[in-house]
């Protein structure tokens, strides 16, 4: 079962990865993704360079802010276009599970995402150069920036799963992740204490920014708050897919 | 084996688009399922095939529940859907080693296979071709290769010849031929004269029901043996003309038209309705106006073979519950009683 299940996501991740490198959409992806994170890069160097602290904290920060807008254009294909086209039937009279074909999916995309961020390892290798950086603050910052990337594109998955036209399941993942992006901002004009409590644990920058990236320390809350959504996205993605069995 | 009993799908509304379907296909055997648009043969095979559930009914197929077994028939089903949707952005080769891989297959046996049926629908050449960039027949026949490269028990193909040109068509028909001998395989058409030259048994459906089974050669001469002509007349105040013709031996059904008034009619082949239908109506004082020959579409067969599933329906109240055998006798019966018509 287990293996058999393992093998199943194989075939899928495997598939999507290598279709991901087949299309431009990845390369124009990711040369667009460097140039910010480059130029962001670059302005931390100049401010070193004015005695600010030798940190990843301002690039990382743009890394994972990025997933906002290039996590939605990077999943909103995976599972629209096959509905569109009708390769899905073809998919799911296989003898796969519908979980399987959505988390197969999802590894693709992560897969992809996995590649930017590890060609960005670059960065963190010219501070070395430039004095000692503190190496377990970024390899925090890191495993955050890796986690919100699994957690954006799990959302966009989820999108994908809900319509068959792409542009829309961009716009929906695309609303989601600023909503989870500024959620804190929007509730803090309501003046109840348990409503900002709630809603400064929902969102992204108190998992991500406010602790694993500035303070460097990874609590199990964040984790929780980065494993638990990307469950539920996939879990919805999952009875989505499902529902078009029944709609056909 | 394909074993289906009291099959029935309601998609949104309340009109089924398949009701109450029970038939079995065995292995060996290559059953055709033949119908107008509509009739409910891709519904049909989409449930088979584990794609989506039933309304209710039930159907075994390899051995297992398609329900409550899903995985287990989809392990054993090949199936070519209709629209025969394929990936456009890898190669031929990529796309089946996917399919392959999907179906639990594994290298270097997976390699091997996938030469194997590129060999088979004879595409060997075009392996490294983009799937985007192939024609309509070869894509057609890559279809195929995927349903088949698992190595299925059975096989479910939705329209496998459309677009194919003779040659090609006659290449499939052969592979088919050579796949059906150790499996179960069924495919539809629209086309009798395509399902006469593969199947070794042919299920008619139209409406959402099986409305004939029989050989292909029998289910033929059955349906070449009906003819159909139009009549009018000029003085029919007394709207009597439908009742008249209806009383002529070998007439079988008689439909208004409604643009002119006349009649469209049905009747048996070997009988003499035509003729015999010119004496009533002459005899009846009647004036004949326009009486000729029409074409039998393949609808109007359709029709005609629902129009008299219609009428067993409503004789055999308990045609809804009957067992395998039972349903047999029926069906014998039912031929018999077209063979002395
Ligand atoms: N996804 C769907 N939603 C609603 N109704 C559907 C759907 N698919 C098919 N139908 C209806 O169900 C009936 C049977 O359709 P089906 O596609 O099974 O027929 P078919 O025999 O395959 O026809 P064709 O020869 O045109 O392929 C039709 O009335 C059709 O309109
Ligand atoms: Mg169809």
């Amino acid at each position: 079962m287990v293996a058999q299940s393992a093998r199943n996501l194989w075939t899928i991740f495997r598939h999507e990865f290598s279709l991901y490198f087949g299309s431009p959409i990845v390369y124009f992806i990711g040369a667009l993704w460097f140039l910010f994170v480059g130029v962001f890069f670059s302005i931390s160097v100049a401010s070193f360079n004015q005695g600010a602290p030798l940190t990843m904290d301002n690039t990382i920060s743009t890394m994972g802010f990025l997933a906002i807008f290039i996590a939605p254009g990077l999943t909103m294909r995976l599972i629209s276009e096959e509905m569109r086209t009708g390769t899905h039937e073809l998919l799911l009279t296989a003898p796969v599970r519908d979980w399987e074909v959505v988390v197969g999916k999802w590894l693709g995309a992560w897969g992809v995402l996995t590649v930017f961020v590890l060609i960005s390892l670059i960065f963190p290798l010219i501070l070395t150069f430039l004095g000692s950086p503190d190496g377990g603050d970024i390899l925090t910052a890191y495993i955050g920036l890796w986690l919100l990337w699994g957690m954006a594109l799990a959302i966009g998955v989820m999108a994908s799963a809900m319509t068959p036209y792409q542009i829309i399941a961009f716009i929906i993942s695309l609303a989601l992740l600023i909503g989870l992006w500024l959620a804190q901002a929007v509730f803090n004009f309501i003046p109840n204490p348990l409503i900002q409590e709630i809603a400064s644990e929902a969102t992204i920058f108190s998992h991500f920014q406010n602790t694993m990236v500035q303070r460097g320390i990874i609590q199990v809350e964040n984790l929780v708050y980065f494993i638990g959504v990307i469950a539920i996205a996939l879990f919805l993605a999952t009875n989505f897919l499902g529902t078009r069995r029944w709609r056909a | 084996m394909i074993q289906v009993e009291g099959l029935t799908k309601y998609y949104l509304g309340d009109q089924p688009a398949i009701s109450n379907l029970s038939f079995y296909a065995d292995r060996g055997e290559i059953v055709g399922f033949l119908g107008p648009n509509g009739a409910g043969k891709t519904t049909t095979m989409r449930i088979l095939t584990g794609y989506m559930p039933a309304s209710a009914g039930k159907a075994i197929v390899a051995g297992y529940d398609v329900m409550r077994q899903s995985i287990e028939v989809r392990q054993r089903v090949g199936y070519l859907p209709e629209t025969v949707p394929l990936y456009k952005d890898i190669t031929v080769w990529q796309y089946l080693d996917y399919m392959a891989g999907l179906h639990g297959m594994t290298n270097p046996d997976r390699t091997d296979r996938v030469e194997e049926v590129l060999d088979q629908v004879d595409m060997l050449d075009r392996a490294d071709s983009l799937v985007a960039n192939i024609s309509k027949g070869m894509r057609q026949r890559v279809g195929l290769a995927q349903a088949i490269v698992h190595n299925p028990d059975v096989l479910i193909l939705d329209e496998p010849m459309v677009g194919l040109d003779p040659d090609q068509r006659r290449e499939v028909r052969e592979l088919i031929q050579n796949l059906g001998e150790a499996r179960t395989v069924m495919l539809s058409s629209h086309d009798l004269a395509e399902v006469e030259k593969v199947c070794t048994r042919v299920l008619v459906i139209n409406r959402g029901r099986i409305v004939a089974e029989d050989s292909p050669e029998a289910l033929a001469n059955n349906m070449q043996g009906m003819q159909r002509f139009y009549v009018r007349v000029d003085n029919d105040a007394a709207g009597k003309l439908k009742e008249l013709v209806m009383s002529v031996e070998g007439v079988a059904e008689a439909k208004v038209d409604d643009r002119k008034g006349g009649l469209e009619v049905i009747a048996t082949r070997d009988s003499n309705a035509r003729p015999a239908v010119a004496a009533l109506i002459v005899s009846n004082n009647l004036d004949l106006l326009e009486l000729r020959p029409l074409d039998m579409s393949l609808e109007d067969i359709f029709l005609q073979l629902t129009a008299e599933a219609e009428a067993e329906l409503a004789d055999e109240d308990e045609w809804d519950d009957l067992d395998d055998d039972e349903f047999d006798d029926l069906a014998e019966d039912l031929d018999e009683d077209e063979e002395t018509k």
